[in-house]
């Protein structure tokens, strides 16, 4: 929790010289629809495919002025030890579509699709997120995302055919056909993974060109963020890491050649409120038991130590057997390479001794973590963003909701106004577009 | 799993109140078709309304530059029990994506989702995504596979395949969710669908006369749940030769069922929803189409086509991983 005290006004002293603090936030909405972090074990949990459902969460984000609605996609089931897994939310309808259904019943709202670039083409994809951006008026954007893993491609004509190393000078070579499309040119393209030949044929849109989201996490995805992207959404709870999360970036941009203040940095978080401290306190603990439950942890174990460990108590301490090889572990996606794990699970369970924690609490810390969370009274998470945006480490938040579809209710309600009474977050939409929405010139 | 008479949409079907007044009777569906074009979208969503509320049966919608799948899923929210039909291409897609677009628009629409299928032979298209122009026998094949491994897709979730059991700590059952394992002549899909069951499960397939000779003798007559049969009112309508012409078009049909009547070539500068609501009338009055739809009201309803209930197949259960042979045998 900070205690630190608001400043006022922008930081006289920049995190990077190049880089200049607006003292503004936007925020988007993200709904994931997969993992633990969103809870189905409520009255309140709603259905995670239905239409209601989705309107009744992007009428709430509008009415709090967000400035984007973000969809998550996976191209395959998760699955777990084989089988699709069965613990957590799944299943979620295509976000295009999805997204172009729902710029019939909002105004100003930015839509933004979670997209793949290995298993699209790129013209198909340009053309339907043009369709989307015409369709709103100007309000789509593009979380582009790579993959290189075989199992996902098993879905798609060509299968896994994409090189670890080659994820992001394919990406770029995507993202170039893309932007040739929009501009409505002539496109003949003969590369590495493509040969295209396409006429854009389309107007342009009321904001030019969707706008780019990048997760921007590893290097080498902060490098292809840096010369690619608009927004940068990687999640970063502390004032440190965001700090230093802002100078990285600004330096990447410049060396781009892109102006430092042109890449908007929105960190995904979860966001935990309550009338005090000591109500949020309990309240994100209710949260975190709610959204990893003993059967999920134990699964989050055996995706680190790849095999069987349904014999152990989750209430009693973590497993001490070794990890097993598991050659299909490594297709997944998950994080999993075996030579870490024997390491990984030794560290952990050192560290979990130490602490004194079960599987279970372990495992609640550990997913949790991930997160980037703001949790504390409405006041002390108003003051802790002033605090953010006036030093100018962040430009907004990309907020994970733990529940479907009343989850934005309490920041819309309490936060917000608290944000808009300290001068850091807009009393209404700039304008129509996500570009304008988002303080992004045109492209 | 469900079967015909567990299924909600048929149980609560025959006395429970606000019951559609118009049960399944066979007639084709009358649909106005609109095209995507970009100039055309400020009069769109008006048009799709009037349309709706003037008890057309369902929408087509033809590739004039925006995609038609966005487009029809943009006019779900702002209609009621239209049905919508994107005409689009099975051929050079990724197979996945389209059966997942499908079930998403039959989601938003709550039931109202058709496909109209084409098989794309424009030499520009396979070009846009770096594919060779198959030749006409290969295109037909293609088509068949897409459509074949879309509907395994839509059928790998179970109905009640999300159980949210707080018990157990189960949210989706993998014993209800199924691989498609499509193997097909040119691609292979595993699945399963990244999204759950859509209302209608099988999601209507219908193909236009005049697409039948790239699509294929094996989507026509195996494979598509019927034909589309053409209107053309650009020549201006005259009520009674219509509705002859219709009249003679069906009398003589054999083969496959017309399931759609397709009014083409609508002027939009000259009253269009008054030429259709007319039209309508005088096509209704001579029992040639179906009754307006009612709001709730899936495509599978309104042509007459039973529920389609999960395959629950064995051989593709997706949690054979985890069942030791016995299981299995």
């Amino acid at each position: 929790m900070s205690t630190a005290t608001p400043v006022t006004g922008t930081n006289a002293h920049p995190i990077h010289p190049a880089h200049t603090p607006t003292g503004q936030l936007s925020f988007g909405a993200f709904f994931q629809g997969v993992n633990s972090s969103t809870i189905w074990r409520l009255p309140d949990s709603g259905d995670q495919v239905a239409w209601e459902s989705f309107e009744a969460l992007i009428r709430t984000a509008e009415r709090g002025k967000f400035a984007a609605f973000f969809l998550g996609e996976g191209l395959r089931l998760r699955e777990h030890r084989g089988v699709p897994f069965e613990l957590d939310v799944a299943g979620r309808p295509d976000a295009q579509t999805l997204l172009a259904a729902l710029a019939a019943i909002t105004e100003k709202i930015g839509l933004v699709a979670t997209q793949n670039t290995t298993y699209n083409d790129p013209v198909d994809l340009a053309r339907r997120l043009q369709t989307l951006d015409l369709l709103s008026e100007g309000r789509a954007g593009w979380n582009i995302v790579t993959t290189d893993n075989a199992w996902t491609g098993e879905n798609f004509r060509r299968g896994g055919y994409l090189d670890h190393a080659d994820r992001y000078t394919h990406a770029e070579a995507f993202v170039e056909i893309a932007q040739q499309y929009w501009r409505g040119e002539s496109i003949s393209h003969d590369g590495a993974h493509y040969s295209v030949r396409a006429q854009g044929d389309l107007p342009r849109s009321a904001q030019g060109q969707p706008v780019l989201f990048q997760a921007g996490a590893s290097p080498a995805g902060q490098d292809f963020a840096a010369r690619t992207a608009d927004v940068i959404f990687s999640p970063h709870g502390t004032l440190e890491a965001a700090v230093e999360f802002r100078r990285s970036i600004a330096e990447r941009t410049v060396a781009a050649g892109r102006d430092a203040n042109s890449v908007k940095i929105l960190p995904g978080a979860e966001v935990v409120l309550a009338a005090t401290e000591e109500e949020a306190d309990e309240k994100v603990r209710w949260v975190r038991d709610l959204q990893v439950g003993p059967e999920q942890a134990i699964a989050l174990l055996e995706q680190y130590w790849g095999r069987d460990l349904s014999a152990f108590d989750p209430e009693g301490p973590l497993p001490d057997v070794e990890p097993e090889v598991v050659e299909s572990g490594v297709t997944r996606g998950a994080g999993f390479q075996f030579a870490q794990a024997q390491d990984l699970t030794r560290q952990w369970r050192e560290e979990a001794a130490q602490k004194g924690q079960s599987i279970l609490e372990f495992a609640r810390v550990k997913a949790g973590s991930r997160r980037g969370t703001f949790t504390g009274s409405y006041d002390a998470v108003a003051d802790r963003l002033t605090e953010f945006a006036r030093l100018g480490a962040i430009d907004g938040l990309n907020i994970t909701p733990w529940l479907i579809p009343s989850g934005l209710d309490d920041i819309v309600d309490h936060l917000i106004p608290r944000l808009q009474e300290r001068g850091v977050y807009p009393a209404d939409y700039a304008g129509s577009t996500l570009r304008e929405n988002l303080g992004l010139g045109p492209r | 799993m469900s079967t015909m008479t567990d299924h909600p949409s048929i149980a609560a079907r025959a006395d429970a109140p606000g019951a559609p007044q118009n049960p399944p009777c066979g007639l084709p569906v009358l649909a106005v078709d609109l095209v995507t074009d970009p100039a055309l979208l400020g009069g769109l969503a008006d048009l799709a309304r009037g349309l709706d509320k003037a008890g057309v049966g369902a929408l087509t919608l033809s590739d004039g530059g925006l995609h038609p799948i966005q487009v029809a899923a943009h006019l779900a929210p702002l209609t009621r029990a239209i049905a919508l039909l994107p005409r689009t291409d099975a051929v050079y897609v990724e197979p996945f994506h389209l059966a997942t677009q499908l079930m998403s628009l039959d989601h938003i629409s709550h039931g109202r989702a058709g496909w109209l299928l084409t098989a794309e032979t424009d030499p520009a298209v396979p070009a846009t995504v770096g594919r060779t122009t198959l030749d006409l026998a290969a295109t037909s094949r293609e088509a068949a596979d897409v459509l074949e491994a879309s509907r395994l897709v839509w059928d790998s979730w179970a109905e009640d395949a999300v159980v949210r059991d707080t018990v157990s700590g189960v949210y989706v059952d993998a014993s209800r969710l199924q691989y498609a394992d499509f193997e097909g002549e040119t691609f292979s899909v595993r699945g399963p669908a990244i999204t759950p069951r859509s209302p209608q499960g099988l999601i209507p397939v219908l193909l236009a006369d005049t697409d039948r000779a790239a699509a294929g003798e094996r989507v026509a007559a195996e494979l598509a749940d019927g034909r589309v049969l053409d209107l053309d009112v650009s020549t201006g309508t005259h009520l009674e030769a219509a509705s002859d012409a219709l009249a003679t078009a069906l009398a003589g049909e054999q083969g496959p069922v017309v399931r759609l009547v397709r009014l083409v070539g609508l002027d939009l500068e000259a009253d269009p929803l008054g030429t259709v609501t007319q039209l309508a009338a005088a096509l209704r009055d001579r029992g040639l189409i179906a009754a307006a739809p009612d709001a709730g009201q899936s495509l599978r309803e309104q042509m007459g086509l039973p529920a389609a209930a999960h395959s629950n197949d064995p051989a593709r259960r997706s949690d054979r991983a985890r069942l030791t042979s016995k299981d299995l045998a």
